[in-house]
């Protein structure tokens, strides 16, 4: 018992402790700096409880990332208001947005954390996930429990949207006119 | 040949490097040949990079890493290399001293105590002759015996040869602390613990 717990626990230092980082940012962005930290706690403490259920032979990240959405989901995602993203044209992608304008500029930072947190959240966690740890489509669905299709017209829509959002916080840095919202969201 | 309208369609998976092989040569082919479209995936390209400089710049904080460290690795992991020194030392002294006879004498008798309280019991009234306990000892397995400094230790011996430890008690004080009483016979009535091989006394006589 003893030496299980042991070896269990130098197995859990060597594969899943060395992703908290990127755990804590993904918490970041998902309900902010004052709950990221718990966040983060309960997916690890959940993590070591059912890490003996964990192949060692697949991808710790992508088991640690699936977990902390799931505890996202279950603790907190419950308690914002979203509108829902329309059923009938999420697997619809966005062929023709130009990707015109210079809308990315070398101080942006902000900008672009502020039209994240604009996004549905479905679609700034599949936009994290692809650009933030690289993961692949596959991982991506396999960590949100979707179809690969849906994951593609979050990333294409929620990309574009993206782009919309930092344009019109460029436009609004210029003019001082108030930007078009594009989710409205209850927090 | 990719035009422009096709190459859109994939533009994400082009960036996002999930294109095989054989769909990535006609899209380069593509973008060799159209500025629009090269400019485009710079763009989304420029924008996957701002995302990750965005979010990577938050680390999480020192407690944050110790406090998922405490919760979920071993208590004997976190302990501080001289604690476990500490624990390593007290190891080696219980080794050396269960390699001497006291401790052996004062495990024997702990094991008894705890197959007294282990064992199930039946009343008994037993006669034997009244013998030094670690006397026997010392004569039997040559355990140094303390009787000089401590006084002899009573213990009745049957019959069929076999030694019964007496366990300490207000009517037991007698058979296993006065020495005058060594080599006399007795009768015990008490409760008998045979895999202890121990009395309980609840009154005794000198025959």
């Amino acid at each position: 018992m003893f030496l299980g717990r042991t070896l269990r626990s130098k197995h859990f230092e060597r594969d899943a402790l060395p992703h908290l980082p990127a755990l804590y940012r993904m918490a970041r962005q998902l309900v902010g700096s004052e709950s990221a930290d718990d966040l983060v706690q309960e997916t690890f403490l959940r993590a070591w409880k059912y890490f003996e259920t964990f192949d060692p032979t697949t991808n710790c990240h992508a088991w640690l990332f699936r977990i902390l959405r799931n505890v996202w989901i279950s603790r907190w995602r419950k308690t914002r208001l979203e509108l829902p993203l329309a059923d009938t044209g999420e697997e619809q992608i966005e062929p023709y947005y130009d990707w015109e304008g210079e809308f990315l500029r070398e101080e942006l930072s902000a900008d672009v954390e502020r039209a994240l947190s604009e996004l549905p959240s479905d679609y700034r966690l599949a936009i994290l996930l692809a650009d933030v740890e690289d993961c692949t489509y596959e991982e991506i669905a396999r960590i949100t429990e979707c179809p690969i299709g849906t994951v593609m017209s979050r990333l294409n829509r929620g990309r574009r949207m993206l782009a919309r959002l930092i344009q019109a916080y460029g436009d609004l840095n210029t003019s001082g006119s108030q930007p078009q919202t594009f989710v409205r969201r209850k927090t | 040949m990719m035009d422009c309208k096709n190459f859109r369609e994939i533009l994400d998976l082009y960036v996002d490097g999930e294109l095989s092989p054989e769909a990535n040569v006609p899209a380069e082919a593509h973008l060799a040949e159209c500025p629009t479209c090269r400019s485009a995936a710079n763009r989304l390209q420029g924008l996957r990079q701002a995302v990750k400089a965005a979010v990577s710049q938050y680390e999480p904080a020192p407690e944050l890493i110790h406090s998922v460290r405490k919760a979920t690795l071993s208590s004997w992991q976190r302990r501080p290399a001289w604690t476990l020194a500490a624990v390593a030392a007290s190891l080696l002294i219980v080794l050396w001293a269960a390699s001497t006879p006291q401790f052996r004498g004062i495990a024997a008798t702990t094991l008894e105590a705890a197959a007294f309280h282990l064992e199930d019991s039946r009343a008994v009234v037993m006669e034997g002759t009244l013998l030094c306990r670690d006397c026997q000892l010392k004569e039997k397995y040559g355990y140094r015996a303390m009787c000089p400094l401590k006084g002899h230790h009573g213990t009745l011996q049957t019959k069929d040869g076999k030694i019964w430890n007496i366990l300490d008690g207000d009517a037991s004080e007698d058979l296993i602390h006065n020495s005058a009483l060594l080599g006399r016979t007795v009768r015990i009535h008490g409760r008998c613990f045979r895999r202890a091989s121990s009395i309980e006394v609840n009154s005794y006589e000198v025959l």
